[in-house]
């Protein structure tokens, strides 16, 4: 081996990690753009409120008492759902929500730290007692999902879930109250 | 605890492998290509997988925030 060759091999080497750096930087900006471009576009972006509640009057006063639990149109017609998470149950069990339309979901939990998650949509938050978990989302698909507890809240965890009941615009009928109901079936 | 056996710990001078540098040097001249092609494969089948999940599972499912 000559005394140069060391030296070439060298440069070579550190022209392809120079390279390498260079694509990775590329695909990193790449990754981030493409979270900015769908928050900034499309409102896809984590669940950001942060908004206090005292947990040890939340069933006795406030949006969280038992009567305003479930789902609410409003006068200017948005929807919101009122939930709250206990263990080792949600309170409804069952949410009506309309399709293809904004909603607003605010959970509560008087006890420990729960979880929840709305199968086959993004809808994931935590539920931290002393706070309100609020999550805008709109439901793409009609149907019953399934809304488990996905934080580990004791030993009867596995047996806390809920339905969200998606239904058509014509289903979607608050009563005089504005409130909305789940369909029996 | 002392061995008789060579360990990655003694110095490479005092170890003899049975390449020549002849040999070595053209080896070293192609393994980078392979390890970048080896990666860059890795790396895109990665990010081919990022957004097809991204594009057919998460944006279907609809907004959130």
């Amino acid at each position: 081996m000559t005394e140069r060759q060391p030296e070439m091999h060298e440069r070579r080497i550190l022209g392809n990690e120079l390279l390498w750096s260079f694509g990775v930087g590329v695909l990193i900006a790449a990754t981030l753009s493409v979270i900015v471009f769908t928050a900034l576009t499309m409102g896809i972006n984590p669940p950001s409120n942060v908004e206090r509640v005292d947990p040890k009057v939340l069933h006795l006063s406030g949006e969280f008492t038992e009567h305003n639990l479930g789902t609410s149109v409003a006068a200017d017609g948005s929807v919101t759902a009122r939930i709250i998470a206990t263990q080792f149950m949600f309170v409804p069990r069952c949410i009506a929500v309309p399709h293809g339309r904004p909603v607003t979901l605010r959970f509560a939990a008087p006890d420990v730290i729960h979880g929840i998650l709305i199968t086959g949509t993004n809808v994931n938050t935590m539920v931290v007692p002393g706070f309100v978990a609020q999550v805008h989302t709109q439901f793409t698909r009609s149907g019953d999902l399934l809304m488990p507890c996905h934080e580990y809240c004791g030993l009867g965890h596995s047996e806390m879930w809920a339905t969200v009941q998606v239904l058509p615009e014509s289903a979607f009928q608050p009563d005089r109250d504005g409130r909305v109901s789940c369909a029996q079936r | 605890m002392h061995s008789d056996q060579p360990s990655a710990t003694d110095s490479p001078a005092d170890m003899h492998d049975g390449v020549d540098d002849a040999a070595l040097a053209t080896v070293m001249r192609r393994v980078p290509l392979g390890a970048g092609v080896l990666a860059g494969a890795a790396v895109a089948l990665l990010v081919l997988g990022y957004l097809l999940i991204y594009l057919l599972v998460f944006i279907p499912r609809g907004t959130v925030g």
